[in-house]
């Protein structure tokens, strides 16, 4: 039986990266006895994966794990699997539904269009003008070039990422300027939050250190 | 546990930031207003090393399994982690409360390897703790112990540990924990409490103990100058290990680590006597743990762990008394639950290259013999009881069986060893070579041999304790004539690094006056010195530089030569010789006798050899004999 479950992850273990994350779903579901389907070949693998892998140090808040148990094992129905992995979670991954999937037939991941975030930058007494003003003079650009890492290449790319926003509110909030952004997400076109935090803090000319600032994904979203 | 705005933007700063938060499946968090002791536990290296260290998993399941005493973890930061922390005057704290190290009462540390050493003074100044013992004297510090195999000669740490405990740990700690507990209910003196504990097996406390040097520099004289504390500190031991506590509920990290596999010790002790071995010596006599026991241990600890791998721990897991129906159960159980097995250090006979057989299936990984010296007549010198016939006739099995690597450990500076002994080294490399040629034909496949060679490091309560080791100049001379020697097709040669080595012998071997050395060295910036990218060899130099007149020497190179390229004499006093091990001094004397004219011991597993131990213990505790 295929099962989607939907958790976030909070607090310190934010600082595990997403293939360890990985790990601790796939030793849970051991512990937990819950026998998964696995992929056949040479080094078989369980059957199990997440929708969109979440950047080491951010909070996730609509997280999905898909999974398969074992065609000759259903010693437990949904609620009572979800009840036995909630037991054993390290603190931090907290496991909030789980729901039937026997029609899936792609993968979560190939469903994944786009995802929203909330960006706090603690910059408040930088911020000149109001919400409306900072929109105006990021999203008034013609372009928005960011600089691109690639996977094999060293050199990176400029690329225009406005065409990738889909949505982008300014919040001043207390001592920060809030990003209320939806951006695309999965593999026919993704933008990381990491070049829209880049091209705002430039273009508005903000002086902040990264690591002051926070980034939470507080839902994604599928194809129909 | 929330962690505070500081920390967290720290924590987006460094790599790998899931080695200092903690929070892990089956990390022990007590409330610290229940207990009536906090101790840290600290292993004075990286995260990844120390979370696959099986001793501190052993400790903390005893520490916490106490109501009274809550055990936390400590770790050294890397560079970059104690920069920031520096930089932030963040005092390095533990994973489980994020606790400052020196709001703890109690702080210990493991000494795997001399080479952590500099890590030990770096930890405790990250923690706010003066490093010199002195100098804690009138605050409110933390009692700083130690222990690990290194604690065998505890010496060069003397300035900086107030109490060092000796063997098996698992009795020992915890005693000291609770006398630590009773203390702080009663009214605080350091001095009290070192006496009192100072009466439990296996506990050194270096105050207690005065030392006088001669002219020659080495030791005249070491003074009891405390009436309670022994005159020789007998090591603590574990008499039986089978109902010795063993954890099952294993501390599972997020991160790759080392080893991230369930583990369980099947015995303690090793028969064989090879003579350079120091764990061979100081972990006699054999102890086992039941199959049963064993079987059970491993079970509960992959269902609480979610483990795919399951490893045993000994020092040769072939010669546990029942290996053949142990290991064939544990494949079994192991098969159905998608579990790998790992056999480390079999000895290979015909039922070994079954199990490897089956375990490693069509991925064989590759086999590895220790021959440790290249010719029969160093192998008898040393006592290594394996013969070329073994080498070459497993070899020849295992190329028939589809093995593509064998791996060769050798070490070079061994007593009266000479060149002919080196060519032994690339002779054998050549047979095995010739063997792959003979099994699969003329183009040999993909078929190599890896030649690891190590510098050999005299150890203390070995029977190799009194001898010169090689300098920097010979042991580099040895390897480049072994690089000439062995430039042979799909032959490859790894050596380790010399200065390292060289280093590793003075605080093997040192004395208290080494701590002088140790702490110029870790001013001067050196740290994590066993890891080749962080290893300075030049501030390690000017350490010695500006110690040598200070501890009396005319020059560095006079102080490195007394330390460690002179024999020293049976009369010598020894640094480390208010320790007993159990193994009598007679003995390793006689086996250094007979190590000189070539004699062999037979592994005592065949009729007692007359080490001593048995004056303390029994042997053999559950072993089945034959």
């Amino acid at each position: 039986m295929k099962y989607i479950i939907k958790f976030k992850k909070t607090g310190v273990i934010c600082y595990t990266s997403h293939l360890d994350i990985m790990k601790v779903f796939k030793r849970s579901f051991k512990r937990a006895g819950i026998r998964l389907a696995y992929s056949q070949g040479f080094n078989p693998h369980p059957k199990m994966g997440f929708a969109q892998p979440l950047s080491l140090g951010y909070r996730g808040y609509d997280e999905y794990i898909e999974f398969e148990t074992a065609a000759d094992w259903n010693n437990m129905n949904g609620q009572e699997i979800l009840g036995a992995l909630r037991e054993i979670m390290p603190e931090g991954l907290t496991l909030v539904s789980i729901k039937e999937a026997p029609e899936l037939k792609k993968t979560l991941a190939s469903m994944t269009v786009a995802a929203e975030y909330e960006i706090r930058i603690p910059v408040s007494e930088q911020i000149e003008g109001d919400a409306r003003s900072l929109w105006n003079q990021y999203m008034g650009q013609e372009r928005i070039t960011a600089l691109k890492k690639q996977k094999k290449k060293k050199e990176p790319v400029v690329i225009d990422i406005k065409p990738k926003i889909r949505q982008l509110a300014f919040n001043p909030k207390d001592d920060c300027l809030v990003l209320n952004a939806v951006l695309d997400a999965g593999s026919e076109s993704n933008l990381s939050p990491e070049l829209l935090i880049d091209t705002v803090i430039s273009t508005l000319g903000l002086d902040c250190d990264r690591a002051e600032i926070t980034v939470s994904r507080l839902e994604l979203q599928f194809k129909e | 546990m929330g962690i505070d705005k500081e920390l967290e933007s720290i924590l987006k700063r460094v790599e790998k930031p899931a080695r200092y938060i903690g929070g892990e499946v089956n990390m022990v968090r007590k409330n610290p207003d229940d207990v009536s002791v906090r101790i840290g536990f600290a292993f004075p290296d990286t995260y990844e090393i120390g979370m696959s260290y099986m001793g501190m998993q052993i400790l903390y399941n005893i520490l916490n399994g106490n109501d009274r005493i809550c055990c936390e973890r400590v770790f050294a930061p890397a560079a970059d982690m104690e920069e920031i922390m520096r930089e932030k005057g963040r005092k390095l704290y533990t994973l489980e409360t994020f606790t400052p190290v020196d709001k703890l009462d109690v702080l210990g540390f493991t000494l795997q390897y001399e080479m952590s050493y500099t890590n030990i003074l770096n930890m405790l100044d990250l923690g706010g703790i003066p490093v010199r013992k002195d100098d804690r004297k009138d605050g409110c510090y933390p009692l700083i112990i130690a222990g690990g195999p290194c604690a065998f000669n505890p010496e060069p740490l003397a300035d900086f540990v107030d109490a060092f405990l000796i063997g098996d740990g698992e009795e020992t700690l915890e005693k000291v924990c609770l006398a630590f507990a009773d203390a702080k209910a009663g009214k605080p003196d350091r001095k009290a409490f070192l006496e009192a504990i100072s009466e439990i097996d296996g506990v050194y406390v270096p105050e207690f103990y005065d030392v006088e040097y001669g002219e020659n520099h080495s030791i005249s004289a070491v003074k009891k100058i405390n009436d309670r504390a022994p005159e020789t500190v007998t090591r603590a031991i574990v008499k039986d290990i089978e109902g010795a506590e063993f954890p099952v509920n294993n501390i599972v990290p997020y991160i790759d680590t080392v080893h991230d596999r369930s583990v369980v010790e099947t015995f303690r002790g090793c028969t064989r006597g090879c003579r350079f071995c120091q764990a061979g010596m100081i972990y006699r006599p054999v102890r086992e743990r039941k199959p049963d026991t064993i079987e059970n241990l491993a079970m509960e600890q992959l269902a609480n762990t979610g483990h795919e791998e399951l490893s045993l721990l000994s020092l040769s897991t072939s010669d546990y008394s029942q290996f053949e129906p142990m290991a064939t159960g544990l494949m079994g159980l192991c098969r159905k639950q998608n579990v790998a097995l790992s056999l480390p250090s079999l000895r290979l006979d015909s039922f070994s290259f079954r199990v490897l057989d089956e375990i490693q299936g069509y991925r064989k990984s590759g086999l590895t013999f220790a021959p440790e010296a290249g010719t029969q007549r160093l192998r008898d010198v040393i006592n290594k009881n394996i013969t070329e016939d073994d080498i070459f006739s497993a070899t020849r099995q295992a190329v028939e069986l589809g093995w593509e690597h064998i791996k060769l450990y050798f070490m070079i500076g061994l007593p009266t060893e000479t060149l002919e002994d080196l060519d032994g080294i690339a002779e054998i490399a050549r047979k095995i070579m010739d063997i792959n040629y003979d099994v699969r034909g003329r183009k040999g496949g993909r078929f190599r041999v890896t030649v690891s060679v190590s510098n050999f490091v005299p150890k203390p309560h070995t029977p190799f304790q009194w001898e010169a080791q090689n300098t920097a100049e010979e042991f580099i001379e040895k390897h480049n004539y072994l690089s000439s020697k062995l430039r042979i097709k799909g032959v490859t040669f790894n050596y380790h690094e010399t200065a390292t080595s060289n280093l590793e012998a003075v605080f093997a071997r040192g004395d208290r006056r080494c701590g002088r050395i140790l702490e110029e060295a870790w001013k001067l910036g050196c740290r994590f010195d066993g890891w080749t990218e962080h290893f300075r060899p030049e501030a390690w130099r000017k350490a010695f530089e500006n110690c040598a007149a200070d501890l009396g020497f005319d020059s560095a190179d006079d102080m490195e030569a007394f330390y460690n390229y002179r024999e020293r004499t049976a009369e010598e006093i020894l640094p480390w010789d208010m320790i007993n091990p159990f193994v009598s001094r007679d003995y390793f004397l006689a086996e250094r006798n007979k190590a000189v004219k070539c004699e062999t011991t037979h592994d005592c597993r065949e009729g007692c050899t007359g080490c001593g131990v048995n004056r303390y213990t029994d042997c053999f505790v559950n072993c089945k004999q034959k």
